[in-house]
This record gives C-alpha cells, structure tokens and sequence, in this order.
C-alpha cells in the first residue's frame, strides 16, 4: 500500500517537473522544476531498495545521484548569471539568436 | 597499478593538478597545457600495456569494493580514439586557446572528461554508467560554453544543459526500474533477466535518455548549437568522441536488455535511416563550415546505427565490427575537419580578434594561402563523404557488406537507402573543396595570417592516419574485430 502511495508520488512529482520544464521561461526557474524532476529518480531509487530488500544500496545510489546532481545545478545557475550578466535577462526566449 | 586503473585514474587525478599549475604560474598556461599532455602521454603507456593483457588474456577485470570495471574490445575502441583525439586536441590548443581566459581550466576540464570517457567504455553496472557519463556531460557543459563572454556560447550552452540534463534524469528512472524489478545493475546478470513490461520501459527510457547525447534525430536541436559555438578543439572532441560515447552507453545497456525483445534491432535501424537523411538534409542547407559539419555528424550517426542494426537485427558481426570501425574513422576524420576548419577560423577570424562564425563564403581560394588546412579539410570531408581510398569508404564499406551478407530485404534496403544517402552527402562536401581549390582567393582569405606550426603539427598526424586508414584498413582490425565480438558475446549470438 505505502509502496503504491509512494508509486504515484513519483510519477505525480515527475509530472510537476516536466510541466515545469515545458512553461517556465526564467531560466533559474527552470534550474529548480530540473531539481524537481531529479528528486523523483533519487525517490524512485530509495523505493527500488526497500522494494526488492537492498535498502542500503538503494540509499547509497541515491546518494550519489544527489551529488552529480547538484553539480549540474551549480552549472546551471553559474550559466545563468552569465546569461543574466550578458543578455541582461533571464528570459530563455531571448536566447534565441543561433538558428535552429 | 592495473592499467585500468591507470587508464581512468591517472586522468582524472591530474585535471586538478593542471588547474592548479595554470593557478600557480598565471602569466602563460605553458605547465598546465604541459601536465595535461604528460598525463596523456602516460595513459597511452598505460592503454598499451591494457591492449597487450587483453590480446593474451581477453577481457580484463578490475575491482574496487563493489565496483567492476571491465575492459573488452569496445572499451578499447573507444579509448584509442578517446587518447587519440584528447593528444591532438591538446597540442593543437596550444595555440589556438594561448591567452584566453581561463586557459588553465579548459586543459583541466578536457582530461577530466577524457577521464570520464574512459571510465564510461570500462563500467560493468548500470549505475557506474550513469556517473560516468554524468561527469563526462558535465564536463562538456563547461568547455561547451567556455566562451562565456559571448552570448552565441551562453545560448548554446543552456539548450545542451537543459536537455542533456532532463535525458540524464531518464536514464536514471529507467536504472531505478531495473534495480526495482530485477535486483541486481551488473550488465552481464541482466542479461539473464525474463521478458517484462518494466524492463521493456526502461529500455525505452533509455533509449530516449541516451539518445539525446547521441542526438537522434528529434532529439538532436542542442547538437548544431554546441558544436559551432564550442572552441575548436572541443567541437572535434565532441562530434568525434562524445555522441559516440553516449552511443556506447546505448549499445551497452540495449545489448544487457538484448533477451527481453526482438525488436530493438529495428529501433536502431530506424533511428539510423532517420539520422541519415535528416542530418544530410539539414547540411545542405547551411552557410557556416562548422554548422554543415555538425549536421554530417547526425547523418554519420545514422551509419553507425546502421551498423548495429544489423548486427542486433541479424546477428551479423560484420555489422558490428563495421559499426566499431566507423566510429573509429569517423572520429579520426570529423576531428581532422573540425581542427583544419578551426585552422582556417583562427588564420582568417580569430588572429585579427575577430569572433565572426567561418563561413562557406570566407573558404574561397583558401587553398592558396593555407595550402595545408585546405588540403587537410579537403581530406577530412571527402573521407566523410566516402571516396576511395580514404578510411571513410573503407568502413562504410564494411557496414554496406555486412548488410548484403544477411540477405534480408529490409537491411538490403536501408543498405541501398544508406549508400545513396552518401551520395547526397557529396553534394555539400564536394563545394567546399571546389571553392578552396577553384575560386579566386576572398578579401577575407588575402588578409589571413598564418596558422601555428603545432595546429599543422596535429593536422597532419590525423590526415595521415585517414589516408593511412583508408589504403590499409587492416591496420585498425586488432582494435574492430574484438569489439565486434564483445558486441556479439553481449548479444549471445
């Protein structure tokens, strides 16, 4: 029962993350719906271990996930200063200027 | 000390050193640029004595508490090329990079990723995958947008964050999936797993998650962005090594999940006819020299997958083999096209402090001033494009033959499909050697300066390897053939 709670829980928190992607334009904005979408994988592998009865390895992999990801969102907001500094804006629709 | 262990270790430990040795003497990056082809230098010590092991004892093993790292004939395809490009790279920026800011940190970043490229070819678990091609996209996000003065670089560099990022959170649920219904991330158990839904998922996620590295098609809008807007060096590191990292990861993963369906061999075959046309297509159409060699790298893509198509499809090795062989040449010549056009961006832009795109315009009669550049640019696309006896040909060939082996209409097919998109390929390959050789020299290319001995220094290793590669393939089968088979053994055929 908690495991199926939880099941939605993930999918419902990957849902608020990609909704969050696709409409924000503010690109710091945009750096936490990704943390977002990354919290489910760190869930979904804490769940994955008490699933299956390796709880430890599952804690220790979501562990990890939670360090590489925060490298990427420190990537992701030193690029948005950058973008801030240069274009002024943090609007992502104003990078736009490479044509597709 | 394993050589596997020095292989990826030895890398990744001097990346903070050669930070540091830029930090300390900060008047030129002489030491780090130094230290970084040192460490280099000794992972090719390190990679022969592994080829070495390997040939006598096949697949080696390296355990660190739970970790496996295993080397087998497509870790060592893929360092070779790995060492290959990060060694010229590195020379060639001696010059091309010498007084930009932060010099110290792109040499540090690009043996870091080197490192992690590595250590992606040799992991035996699903996860040790993930972190390694982890470190590998964040390293790249940062040489991508290393320019970060410039607003084209800023842009480029948020498109491939974002979407990398969002695939890499993909492949992390489709890991989470496995590990909750099979228990166990090693490859090789995996492979034992039964048919289930789940599995079949997660393959998908993968598939999707990977797959925006190895830009499929509709998932490959960061591509063109990241590969003109990166320096030069870093453009031939990632179209050379980088997407076909992602595609190793692929292959590696699909391959373990190989028993739980039939059809991914369709799949990559698609995603491979896709690739092809598309990336030929979009080439077409462009104006700048870097663009129109990014979107090639989408249509080399689709050979690639061609060729691994076949082999999952038919259990063809020379599918395989051919597959391995053209990534091998293709990142030897998309690398020698992406340093000679840099060559050319720096003699014509660059040196006149001029941050102006190369444009197709900017090449004409460029073959008088910069005899060498054209010719190694001339070499490197013709290869691409497939012209005998350049490498290109001969393991486009390979992937071509292994297609008429399996005797299956639809591989004979794409096989025809394939060959004519090479065709097409010349149709914007060959106006740039016409207008090098033909045209009259531009204002753009009378006012040029000269271009460093050490970026002709790596041209000239590479150009020769391409043709050294095209008159003798055989040169390169003691690294294709073994990866073939590792292919094949993960497949069980």
């Amino acid at each position: 029962m908690t495991e199926t709670l939880l099941l939605i829980g993930i999918l419902a928190l990957f849902g608020v993350g990609l909704y969050g992607m696709m409409i924000l334009h503010n690109f710091i904005k945009l750096v936490i719906a990704l943390q977002i979408l990354t919290k489910t994988a760190v869930l979904a592998f804490v769940i994955a271990g008490e699933m299956n009865g390796q709880i430890q390895l599952g804690q220790s992999l979501a562990l990890t996930v939670i360090v590489a990801d925060t490298m990427v969102a420190v990537v992701g907001l030193a690029l948005a200063v950058q973008v801030r500094r240069h274009f002024g804006t943090l609007d992502i629709r104003a990078l736009s200027t490479l044509k597709r | 000390m394993t050589p596997t262990l020095g292989l990826i270790g030895l890398p990744l430990i001097t990346s903070p050193l050669v930070y540091f040795a830029g930090r300390v003497n900060r008047r030129h990056a002489a030491w780090s640029r130094g230290l970084a082809l040192l460490s280099l230098l000794i992972a090719w010590v390190f990679f022969a004595q592994a080829a070495q092991d390997f040939s006598l004892n096949g697949t080696l093993e390296t355990t660190i508490g739970m970790i496996v790292l295993r080397i087998d004939g497509i870790s060592l395809l893929l360092t070779a090329v790995v060492l290959t490009l990060a060694t010229v790279v590195t020379i060639y920026s001696a010059r091309y990079m010498a007084g930009e800011m932060g010099e110290e940190k792109y040499y540090a970043l690009l043996i870091a990723m080197s490192g992690a490229m590595i250590g992606l070819a040799c992991a035996a678990d699903l996860f040790n995958l993930w972190v390694w091609f982890e470190l590998m996209t964040i390293a790249s996000f940062l040489l991508v947008a290393f320019y970060c003065q410039r607003r084209t670089a800023l842009e480029a560099g948020v498109k491939y964050l974002v979407q990398s990022a969002i695939g890499s959170v993909l492949v992390l649920l489709g890991i989470a999936l496995i590990f909750a219904q099979t228990g166990t991330l090693r490859l090789d158990e995996l492979a034992l797993a039964g048919e289930s839904l789940a599995l079949l998922g997660a393959g998908a996620l993968f598939v999707i998650g990977f797959g925006v590295k190895i830009a499929l098609v509709p998932l490959h809008t960061w591509l063109p962005d990241a590969h003109t807007q990166a320096p030069s060096g870093i453009s031939a590191m990632l179209s050379g090594v980088v997407i076909e990292t992602g595609l190793i990861a692929l292959l590696r993963v699909v391959g373990a999940l190989a028993g739980i369906a039939e059809s991914w061999g369709v799949l990559l075959l698609a995603f491979g006819a896709i690739n092809m046309l598309f990336g030929n297509l979009m080439a077409l159409r462009q104006k700048q020299v870097k663009r129109l060699l990014a979107f090639s790298s989408l249509s080399h893509v689709g050979y690639m997958l061609l060729g691994f198509g076949i082999a999952f499809y038919a259990g063809e090795i020379n599918g395989a083999a051919g597959g391995f062989f053209h990534l091998l040449t293709h990142g030897l010549m998309k690398g020698l096209a992406f340093l000679a056009a840099g060559a050319l961006l720096y003699g014509l832009h660059l040196a006149h402090e001029r941050h102006d795109p190369l444009t197709v315009g900017d090449l004409a009669g460029a073959a008088r001033r910069y005899p060498l550049a054209a010719l190694t640019l001339s070499l490197a696309v013709l290869g691409l494009g497939g012209l005998p006896p350049l490498a290109g040909f001969m393991s486009k060939w390979q992937i071509f033959a292994a297609g008429f082996q399996t005797q299956d209409t639809l591989v004979m097919l794409l096989v025809i499909f394939a060959a004519l998109n090479s065709v097409l390929s010349l149709a914007y390959y060959a106006p740039l050697v016409n207008r090098m050789y033909r045209d009259h020299p531009s204002n753009v290319v009378q006012q040029g300066k000269p271009i460093p001995f050490s970026m002709q220094v790596s041209l000239i290793v590479l150009a020769v390897m391409v043709l050294a590669i095209g008159l003798l393939p055989s040169l390169v089968n003691w690294l294709t053939e073994p990866a073939g088979a590792s292919l094949m053994m993960v497949l069980g055929r």
